[in-house]
């Protein structure tokens, strides 16, 4: 067995020696920091494309792909699309790897996401210092861009609005639209439904409701006995749940022990396939883009390329990103002449981005106070009988 | 009182699974002093054949077949699934070590785990499955059930529990009466013995893992009839089956039973009584106070080491 | 029972040496010396004392930062560099101590999470670096001692239960532990941020220079590591190492004779978790961040793999274990580099299941010819069948040779791993010819699996070859590499 030891140990040296070669060549060959406009430039996306949040990473990228397939052409640039994958069970590591990764890539001038917040909080440092764009379609956490300390850095940006905005507009809702006296928030020890749910339950408190929370662990898939402590009569449960199943199972739990409350998911849990109970609602960034004329060109293009899947409410928003971080490029191209000296030009020109007929409606602009967009709002949506979602505020 | 009447329910719907699961490890290390790591993700994989039947056989919205006998399919499938699957990770994984130290098919049945969680998750994804039971015949097992006092028990929480049941009479049936099952409570008790009296000791332990598996693949589909399963449920129900196991005393099949449902009371009432955050810790602590003070568990057998 | 004539260079029977005398079975080996030129090489290596090869080995791993100007690559050695520290200190309690320990990770986490605390914005305690992490390695010791105490009393299997639910535990305490008591003590799932960089004489250590890995932090990593090591060999060497070798090779009599078992099993213990919670000190202070679900089962298996599969029990077995896995799972990551690995594995697993001969000749012939069979039949059937995206690079050849549809039918990725599963196994229970036939199927199979349905998703795909591979590794030699035969006496 000693040979097959040596060889094993000849094969892994050779394999080592070969990939850092590899590596470090490239890395050395792309050492000038000045890029030529009319080159390939890359973008990385750093989404979970496995693990629990899979489908999000999938849905986004399908829509990421689309975007840079029909507009980098019509901006007269050259762009290719990198994934890194950031599965949210093995928490911050991969997105820090990955930032790694991308700013020893020279021809990396931006990137998209990170989708999770918490991959945005690991590695949003890293790309600061790289002077690198990073625009995320979905990290809505609060304390990425708002309080003290500030979890991202001014390199951070992003195209939908914060769970700052999501909470107080969904309690708002909830006040004066469905009139609650009683609200049971449930959170799942984890960063986004921790935020949202303290947003709610502030701005519901400070209006005189009675609120009781709860909180599951993340692993809880029986929600049994929490539907059991939702009292009788209780209005709402607000369940900002990230699995739309979980949703819809809690919803019919609630039936079943006779509860009147419905349930109140956040952008999370938008999925009319797997969350449809009637009566329930559910709060988005993003209206149903179906219903906006201006897109419907690109519906009908995305739809050719992805044949049997639903259009989405995650996916759009990474559209939008894509045009916005391309825009950006587009414009330190101009100002730089047709050579990129630097990867922070691109940070520099990205707040000056407007796009009008933006894919989620209306004029996209940012907000000269943060790297949010400017008058963002969150949509929300009512389930009807036959499981579609209607727009109610 | 209701509230009372209602944490019993959730408390004896929890416990049936958790006993189901915890029988299996028990049985596997009766036969073999293993403890089969890779018996949570059985269940998990056999919630999600109970799925994929689902959907061969219409799926919940349209069922070819009526729901007593559609339920019935999906539950046999997933444990003829499980039992096929227990079969191979024992011929393969598990019998070229038994022999060797202890450790080995301890990290064998780690490695195994490892391998049926990211499998599924390549072939299937991470997205939660739903059995979607409510669209049965019109939410009747949500809404039609038993009335005691002013809580109703649906329909679908009586089958759980009542099939648990079923099962392990059934399961005591084949270990108690039966003649493979004698010959397994033999080897269990001394293997090197039960081998010298002329029992085919692999058939036996076949016929464990087959029992043990089928169990966890029922226990699998009745769990994702009411709540949507997901690849990564697998690890914290393999944990809370073997806490049920130990409590109730490894070796034990009464045992497993009564820890089950004990631990499934321990689960309800702390999360309705005491604390939601904490209930995990509960439970664990639970586990660690059997294990130092009495690790022979409520109904096992002190073991005696013979030297 | 082995064939032992001097001499020979038959090799020993493998797997567990069931029934035989440890001196013996080591002795048995001594006695194949090759003769010629070979066989003086090999007798000088023997020769080379320990610190020689250690010294030589961190001279060359610090060299990498001058070989790959790449941050990346800079990083993903400073991470193996970790793991070949957590390796050694799993090594510990694992090969020293015979202890199945799964809640190793845990003390990784302490010491990040210790580190986080004592020197973070979080309580505005900053201590010197000198100051806190020896009062961390101190208390990952005492907590080791803590986990320990439960193992006096339960055999194997228990205390791997009662380890695991330790780390479950951890997880559930640092998960929750954004509100104990009303109190944030360890940030909840939103992890500490701002973490301090290590600072050294007299200044602090930058983690990056403009986004980029700092190097810096790659030599102290390595410092650290040398330190670890020998600290560790030196105990091992002691009456401590040799009193765990008694324990771990016969429990019974190391009682019988007067050894302070349960002393010792507290100590395997306790050195462990230190050397953990110093690695996780490191690994803090590079991030500038910890979080809760870094420290959990997978890590757990990574790093026992690490230590299986270069043999625990052995300092330099984990170390290159370590070596191997940690980079591995890398460039598995990347489908152009995880083909390449694919098809040394193939190459070199053929090699070593056939040797140089003519069955090897067939199934290579067979399997290449199997291909470009299969390809011009699917494609002449539907040229759909192969039109699927190919990449270039190295391992653009397979992706070529095999086919690659241009959309993968719903049911085609789960019948075809399935059935790759199903197609191994047989492999491995036929005999003789039926096996060749076998095995050059399969050996397509695993390559069109590979490429279309693992490359398509590398995150669980690389898992999946860990698990294998720590399966395999028990069945086929579970002293790892570089590990001694256990020797089991009945």
């Amino acid at each position: 067995m000693r040979k097959g030891v040596a060889l094993l140990l000849t094969l892994t040296a050779t394999a080592f020696v070969a990939a850092t070669a590899q590596a470090g060549h490239r890395a050395a060959a792309a050492q000038t920091a000045s890029i030529s406009c009319k080159s390939t430039m890359k973008i990385a996306f750093v989404t979970p494309l496995t693990g629990g949040a899979g489908f999000l990473g999938q849905e986004q990228s399908s829509w990421a792909k689309y975007a840079v397939k029909t507009l980098a052409p019509k901006l007269g640039l050259k762009i290719q699309l990198v994934l890194g994958d950031t599965p949210v069970e093995q928490g911050p590591a991969p997105a820090q790897a990955l930032a790694q990764k991308y700013v020893a890539d020279k021809s990396v001038v931006g990137i998209l996401g990170p989708s999770t917040s918490g991959a945005v909080a690991a590695s949003s440092q890293t790309y600061f210092a790289a002077g690198l764009a990073h625009i995320s379609p979905s990290a809505t956490r609060t304390s990425l861009t708002k309080g003290s300390p500030l979890e991202a850095t001014a390199a951070f940006l992003r195209v939908v609005p914060g769970d700052y905005i999501q909470g107080p507009s969904d309690a708002n809702f909830m006040i004066s639209q469905l009139k609650v006296k009683k609200v049971v928030i449930l959170d799942f020890q984890e960063p986004y439904s921790v935020g949202l749910a303290d947003a709610v339950e502030t701005t519901l408190k400070a209006k005189g409701v009675t609120t009781i929370r709860l909180s599951a662990p993340n692993t809880t898939t029986d929600y049994s006995s929490f539907v059991t402590k939702v009292p009788n009569d209780a209005d709402i449960v607000f369940f900002p749940t990230q699995k739309p199943p979980d949703a819809q199972t809690f919803a019919q739990q609630l039936l079943e022990q006779g509860k009147k409350a419905k349930v109140f998911g956040g952008d999370g849990s938008n999925d009319s396939s797997a969350f449809k109970a009637a009566g329930s609602y559910v709060s988005n960034f993003a209206p149903d883009i179906t219903g906006i004329k201006a897109d419907a060109g690109i519906i009908a293009g995305w739809k050719k390329d992805n044949p049997g899947k639903p259009v989405g409410s995650f996916g759009p928003p990474s559209y939008g990103a894509v045009q916005v971080l391309l825009s950006a490029i587009k414009l330190a191209c101009n100002a730089d002449q047709g050579v990129l000296k630097a990867r922070h030009d691109v940070l520099r020109h990205v707040k000056q981005v407007v796009i009008k007929n933006w894919i989620l409606g209306g004029t996209f602009k940012f907000s000269t106070k943060s790297n949010d967009p400017l008058n963002a709002k969150f949509y929300i949506f009512q389930i009807q009988s036959d499981g579609s979602y209607k727009l109610v505020g | 009182m209701d509230t009372f009447i209602q944490l019993t329910v959730d408390a004896l719907t929890l416990g049936s699974v958790y006993a189901l699961i915890a029988l299996g490890y028990t049985l596997v290390y009766g036969v073999l002093k293993l403890l089969n790591f890779a018996h949570g993700d059985v269940f998990m994989v056999g919630s999600f054949i109970g799925f994929g039947t689902l959907q061969l056989l219409g799926g919940s919205s349209h069922p070819v077949v009526p729901t007593w006998l559609l339920l019935i399919l999906v539950t046999l499938a997933g444990m003829a699934g499980c039992a096929v699957l227990g079969v191979v990770i024992e011929r393969f994984a598990y019998r070229p070590l038994r022999d060797a130290p202890r450790i080995a098919p301890l990290i064998s049945a780690l490695g195994v785990s490892f391998f049926l969680v990211n499998s599924m998750q390549l072939l299937f994804g991470a997205t939660p499955r739903t059995y979607d039971t409510f669209s049965l015949s019109n939410g009747a097992l949500y809404y039609r059930g038993i009335d005691i006092g002013n809580v109703r028990v649906p329909l679908l929480r009586i089958i759980t529990i009542v099939s648990a049941f079923v099962l392990m009479v059934v399961l005591w049936f084949l270990v108690n009466r039966t003649r493979t099952g004698k010959a397994m409570r033999a080897t269990s008790f001394d293997r090197e013995a039960a081998a010298m009296m002329g029992i085919d000791i692999d058939r036996v332990i076949v016929f464990t893992f087959v029992l043990g598996s089928a169990l966890a693949g029922a226990a699998g589909v009745l769990f994702a009839m009411r709540v949507p399963t997901q690849v990564t449920i697998g690890f914290i129900a393999g944990l809370k089956g073997f806490t049920a196991a130990v409590i109730g005393g490894i070796g034990s099949i009464p045992g497993a039973m009564a820890g089950g449902l004990l631990l499934g009371f321990a689960e309800s009432y702390t999360q309705g009584y005491i604390s939601t955050k904490w209930s995990d810790l509960f439970v664990f602590s639970l586990l660690i106070a059997f294990m130092i003070f009495r690790p022979q568990g409520l109904l096992g057998r002190a073991d005696i080491r013979k030297v | 029972m082995t064939d032992s004539t001097p001499h020979s260079s038959h090799v020993p029977a493998e797997g567990p040496a069931v029934g035989q005398d440890e001196w013996v079975a080591r002795h048995s080996e001594r006695r194949l010396i090759r003769g010629g030129p070979l066989g003086t090489v090999e007798q000088r290596l023997r020769g080379v004392p320990w610190w020689a090869w250690l010294v030589l080995f961190t001279a060359a791993m610090s060299l990498l930062p001058f070989l790959s100007s790449s941050g990346y690559v800079q990083r993903v050695g400073f991470d193996t560099v970790l793991y070949m520290m957590l390796a050694l200190g799993l090594n510990v309690v694992v090969g020293w101590g015979g202890l199945l320990d799964l809640g190793y990770v845990a003390f990784y986490g302490l010491g990040a999470y210790a580190y986080a605390v004592l020197d973070s914005d979080k309580f505005g305690i900053h201590l010197p670096t000198l100051v806190s992490i020896p009062s961390i390695v101190i208390i990952g010791a005492l907590a080791g001692l803590l986990l320990g105490l439960p193992s006096r009393r339960l055999t194997g299997d228990y205390l791997a239960i009662v380890t695991l639910f330790f780390l479950q535990l951890f997880q559930t305490v640092t998960t929750n532990g954004d509100n104990m008591f009303g109190h944030n003590v360890t940030g909840g799932p939103n992890g500490i941020l701002r973490v301090d960089p290590l600072h050294l004489f007299g200044h602090n250590l930058a983690v990056e220079h403009s986004g980029v890995f700092a190097r810096s932090y790659y030599w102290v990593a390595l410092g650290f590591f040398f330190v670890v090591y020998v600290a560790l060999r030196f105990v091992n060497h002691s009456r401590t190492g040799r009193a765990w070798r008694s324990l771990r090779e016969d429990p019974l009599a190391a009682e019988t004779m007067g050894m302070p078992v349960s002393w010792l099993k507290l100590m395997s213990f306790a050195f462990g978790a230190a050397v953990a919670a110093l690695t996780g000190t490191m690994f803090a202070a590079l991030n500038a961040s910890v979080f809760p679900l870094t420290f959990y089962f997978t890590l757990l298996i990574i790093v026992y793999t690490m230590v299986i599969l270069g043999g625990s029990g052995s300092q330099p077995g984990v170390v290159l274990g370590a070596l191997v896995v940690s980079p591995l799972l890398e460039m598995l990551r990347e489908p152009s580099k995880a083909r390449v690995l694919f098809i040394i594995a193939l190459v070199g697993g053929s090699l070593i299941a056939f040797r140089i001969s003519k069955r090897l000749g067939i199934v290579a012939g067979g399997t290449v010819v199997l291909g470009f069979a299969v390809h011009a039949i699917a494609g002449a059937i539907d040229s759909s069948w192969v039109a699927g995206e190919k990449s270039g690079g190295v391992g653009g050849a397979i992706a070529h040779w095999v086919v690659v549809p241009a959309h993968l039918a719903r049911w085609l990725p789960a019948t075809t791993y399935i059935g790759l599963i199903v197609a191994a196994l047989a492999c491995s229970l036929a005999r003789g010819r039926l096996r060749i036939a076998l095995v050059i199927p399969t050996l397509y199979l695993a390559s069109f699996v590979w490429e279309n349905v693992m490359l398509t998703n590398p995150e669980p795909a690389r898992f999946i070859v860990l698990g294998l591979v720590l399966i395999g590794l028990m069945i086929v030699r579970p002293n790892g590499l570089l590990g001694e035969r256990r020797v089991e006496i009945i």
